[in-house]
C-alpha cells in the first residue's frame, strides 16, 4: 500500500515537471538527436594547406553552434557532428569517401570538400542519394552547369576572381593597358583566365600573351622570360599557392618588372608572405573575403568577433583568410537553411537552401537557379608592408592602392 | 634569336636541377638495383634542413648544403642499413614497396613536424643575375648548376679514383663476388644509399632557394628522377649528367614552343624513341 503511493506520488511529480518544462519549453527547446555532417577534406596530400583551413572553418563554427546546444529545428535543440574523412587530394576518392560518409557514417548533409576538381565529383554523389551538400571551395561554375539540385556553393564562381583586379586597374592613373596572363589547365582556372579575356576588352584592356601550363607545375620560368620580353602593364596568374610564388620568385630573377602583379590563388594565404618576404609586397589578389570587409551579419558572429574567435581557437596571431571564412559560410547557410526548412528532411533543406537570403560576416548568401552564389562581389586584396590590405571596391577598402609596383631592381 | 638562346640558358640551369636529384637516384638504382620511390621525399628533407637554417639562423642555403648532405647520409645509411637490406636480395616488387612505404613515412613525418604551409628560402640575391645584352642568368639557378655539376665530378671521383668506389662498383657488378673477395657488403650497400641519400639532400636544398617547398612536393621528383636516368641510360655518372640537362631543355623548350601543358608530352616521346632507337639510353652501358 505504502509502495504504491510512493508510485502515484512519483507519477505525479513525473507529470508536475514534465508540465514546468513544457510551459518554460518556449523559452529553452528540448534536446533532440545529434544531426550528422559528413567532410572529406584533403588533410594530407598536395593540397593538405587548403584542406586544412577548410576544416578549421568548419570546426569553428561546429563550436560556436553545440555551445549553444545545436540547430534548432521545431522548437528542438539539435547538437551537431561533423564526420571528416581524408580525400588524400584525390577528387576520386573524395566521391567514394561521401558515399561512404553517406551509407555507413549515416551522414545526413554534406559539406564540400577543397578544390574544384573533388567538389565535381562529390556533387555526383550527393545528387545520385538527394542529400544537400554546401559547398565552399569549389568556384569552377562547370560544377554547376549539370542541372544538379542538392548542390550549393556559397562562394562567388571563378568567373569574378580576377574581374575585380581589371576594375580597380581601370581607376588608376597612369592607366595600365596590357596583360600577361598565366593559367594553370585545371577547370577553375582557366574558367578565371577565359573571364579576364573576356572582360579586359570592355574596360579597355589588351591581353597580349597567354599561356597554360600544367596545373602544379612550379617550373614556369620558360613562361616568365617569354612573358618578360613583350613588357606588360600587368601580370596575371590564375592557378594556385605553389604557382603563384613560383612566378613571383621567377619575375625578378628574370627581371619581370610590371605596374600591376594580380594572382588568383595565393597572396591571400599567410604562407605567401612568409615564403616570399618584401618580395610578397605589392602583389594584388582577387579575395572571396578578407577580414577588413565591412558586412552587417543578421546571425553568427560580427566580422571582428569571427577574426578574435579563429585566432583564440587555433592559438595564432594570423588572420583567418578566406578559405576558412567560406568553409564557416557553409555550415551557417546550412544551419538557417535548417531553421528555415523546421526539418531535417533532406528535400525540405534542400528547398529552404534554394530559397535562402541571409546576410553573414562573409556577405550574402542567396543561391542563382543553378546554386552559385552570384550575389556576393569579391574584393581586391594588396600586400603593403607584409600586411593585407583590402583596396578596392572602396566602400569596403581599408587601404589604397599601392600603384605602380616599383621595379625590383629600386626596391 | 636572343629568345632562343635565354630558353636554351633556362633549359639547362633547370636541367642542372636534374641533374642534382638523378644522381642519387641513379646511383642507388644501378648498384643496388633499387628503384626508390621515397627519392624526392628525401629531396624534400634537404629542402626543409636548408630551410631551417636560413629562417632560425640565416644560413646562406649555398653554405647549408654540406649540411644537408651529411645529414641525409646518416639518414640514408641508417634506412639501408637498419630496413632496406632485409629485403636487398628479394624481388624488385619487395623494394618498391618497402620505398613506397618509407615514401609515406617520411611524407607524414614532415607533415606532421613542419605542417603543409608552403615555405621558400628567398635570400637578399634571389633576384640578381648576370645580364649579358637581353640574357639574364639568374645567379641562384646558375648557383644550382654549378652544384649539380660539382657533385657529378664528385661521384665520378668517387667512384674511379677511390678504393671504396671500387668497391661500390664491385657490388654493382657482382655481389657474391665482392663479398668473396672480402668487402662487407651490408655496409656497402648501406654506404651506397646514404650517398645517394646525400645527393637528394643537396638537390633539395638548391630546390628550396627557387621553388615552394611542401611535405609532399617531392613526389614529382622521384618522377623526374627516373625519366632522366632512363633517358640518359644507367650506370654512367655522364650519362646522368646528359639525361638531366636534356630533359631541361626540353622542359623550357616545350614551354616556349608548342605550350607548357606539352613539354612533359614531349619529354616522354623523347624517352620512347630513346628507348626504341638505344634502349641503353643516350650514354648508358649494356648492363
Amino acid at each position: 500500500m505504502r509502495r504504491e503511493k510512493l508510485g502515484i506520488l512519483l507519477a505525479l511529480t513525473a507529470v508536475l515537471v514534465t508540465a514546468c518544462g513544457g510551459a518554460s519549453g518556449g523559452g529553452t527547446p528540448t534536446t533532440g538527436a545529434a544531426i550528422v555532417f559528413g567532410a572529406a577534406v584533403s588533410l594530407t596530400g598536395a593540397q593538405s594547406k587548403e584542406g586544412g583551413l577548410t576544416k578549421q572553418g568548419y570546426d569553428l563554427w561546429l563550436d560556436w553552434i553545440n555551445q549553444r546546444g545545436g540547430i534548432v529545428v521545431n522548437g528542438v535543440k539539435h547538437p551537431v557532428q561533423i564526420k571528416y574523412e581524408d580525400d588524400q587530394s584525390t577528387p576520386n576518392l573524395s566521391a567514394t569517401l561521401v558515399q561512404k560518409l553517406i551509407t555507413d557514417e549515416k551522414a545526413q548533409f554534406i559539406l564540400g570538400p577543397y578544390g574544384s576538381a573533388a567538389t565535381a565529383t562529390d556533387a555526383i554523389v550527393a545528387e545520385k542519394n538527394g542529400v544537400p551538400m554546401v559547398e565552399a571551395n569549389g568556384a569552377a561554375q562547370s560544377i554547376f552547369s549539370k542541372g544538379y539540385k542538392f548542390t550549393f556553393g556559397v562562394l562567388s564562381p571563378a568567373n569574378k576572381y580576377l574581374t575585380g583586379v581589371l576594375d580597380m586597374a581601370a581607376t588608376l592613373s597612369p592607366k595600365p593597358t596590357t596583360i600577361a596572363m598565366l593559367t594553370a589547365n585545371d577547370n577553375f582556372s582557366v574558367e578565371v583566365a577565359k573571364a579576364v579575356e573576356e572582360y579586359a576588352p570592355t574596360k579597355g584592356f589588351q591581353v597580349i600573351f597567354t599561356k597554360q601550363y600544367p596545373a602544379a607545375a612550379p617550373e614556369v620560368s620558360g613562361l616568365i622570360s617569354q612573358a618578360a620580353r613583350l613588357n606588360p602593364d600587368i601580370v596575371m596568374n590564375s592557378g594556385h599557392l605553389a604557382e603563384s610564388i613560383a612566378i613571383n620568385k621567377g619575375a625578378k630573377q628574370l627581371g619581370l618588372n610590371a605596374k600591376i602583379f594580380a594572382y588568383s590563388v595565393g597572396p591571400s594565404t599567410p604562407d605567401f608572405i612568409k615564403a616570399l618576404g618584401p618580395d610578397a609586397n605589392y602583389v594584388f589578389d582577387g579575395s572571396q573575403w578578407t577580414p577588413q570587409v565591412k558586412y552587417k551579419p543578421s546571425f553568427y558572429l560580427s566580422v571582428s568577433d569571427y577574426v578574435k574567435a579563429y585566432k583564440t581557437k587555433y592559438s595564432t596571431t594570423d588572420d583567418p583568410d578566406y578559405h576558412v571564412a567560406e568553409s564557416t559560410a557553409a555550415c551557417l547557410a546550412f544551419q538557417k537553411a535548417i531553421e528555415n526548412a523546421g526539418s531535417l528532411d533532406a528535400t525540405k533543406v534542400r528547398d529552404a537552401l534554394a530559397g535562402l537570403d541571409v546576410m553573414t560576416f562573409f556577405g550574402q548568401i542567396k543561391f542563382d537557379s543553378r546554386g552559385i552564389n552570384t550575389f556576393k562581389p569579391m574584393v581586391v586584396e594588396q600586400i603593403q608592408n607584409g600586411a593585407h590590405y583590402t583596396v578596392f571596391p572602396a566602400d569596403v577598402a581599408n587601404g589604397k592602392p599601392q600603384y605602380p609596383t616599383p621595379s625590383w631592381s629600386s626596391r | 634569336m636572343s629568345q632562343f638562346t635565354q630558353q636554351v640558358i633556362l633549359g639547362l640551369l633547370l636541367g642542372g636541377v636534374y641533374v642534382a636529384v638523378a644522381l642519387g637516384f641513379s646511383l642507388v638504382w644501378g648498384i643496388l638495383n633499387i628503384v626508390n620511390l621515397a627519392h624526392g621525399a628525401l629531396v624534400i628533407v634537404g629542402s626543409y634542413i636548408t630551410w631551417d637554417l636560413f629562417t632560425r639562423w640565416h644560413v646562406d642555403p649555398f653554405l647549408s648544403l654540406p649540411i644537408d648532405a651529411l645529414v641525409l647520409f646518416v639518414i640514408g645509411y641508417a634506412l639501408q642499413r637498419g630496413v632496406i637490406n632485409r629485403v636487398i636480395r628479394a624481388p624488385l616488387l619487395f623494394t618498391f614497396l618497402l620505398t613506397f612505404g618509407i615514401n609515406l613515412i617520411i611524407v607524414s613525418l614532415l607533415l606532421l613536424i613542419f605542417t603543409p604551409d608552403f615555405r621558400s628560402v628567398t635570400p637578399s640575391y634571389s633576384g640578381s643575375g648576370l645580364h649579358l645584352g637581353s640574357v639574364t642568368i639568374p645567379y641562384i639557378r646558375f648557383g644550382g648548376l654549378v652544384v649539380a655539376l660539382l657533385l657529378a665530378g664528385a661521384l665520378w671521383t668517387i667512384l674511379n679514383r677511390t678504393r671504396i668506389g671500387a668497391a661500390i662498383l664491385a657490388v654493382g657488378a657482382d655481389r657474391d663476388a665482392a663479398q668473396l673477395v672480402g668487402i662487407d657488403l651490408r655496409h656497402m650497400y648501406a654506404l651506397t644509399f646514404g650517398i645517394g641519400a646525400a645527393f637528394a639532400g643537396v638537390a633539395g636544398g638548391i630546390i628550396s632557394t627557387f621553388q615552394s617547398i611542401t611535405p609532399t612536393a617531392g613526389d614529382p621528383y622521384t618522377l623526374q628522377a627516373f625519366a632522366v636516368v632512363i633517358l640518359g641510360g644507367l650506370g654512367r655518372v655522364s650519362a646522368t649528367v646528359a639525361g638531366g640537362l636534356t630533359f631541361g631543355l626540353i622542359e623550357i623548350l616545350g614551354q616556349s614552343g608548342p605550350g607548357p601543358g606539352y613539354a612533359n608530352a614531349i619529354a616522354f616521346v623523347v624517352l620512347v624513341i630513346v628507348l626504341v632507337v638505344r634502349p641503353r639510353g643516350l650514354l648508358g652501358r649494356l648492363a
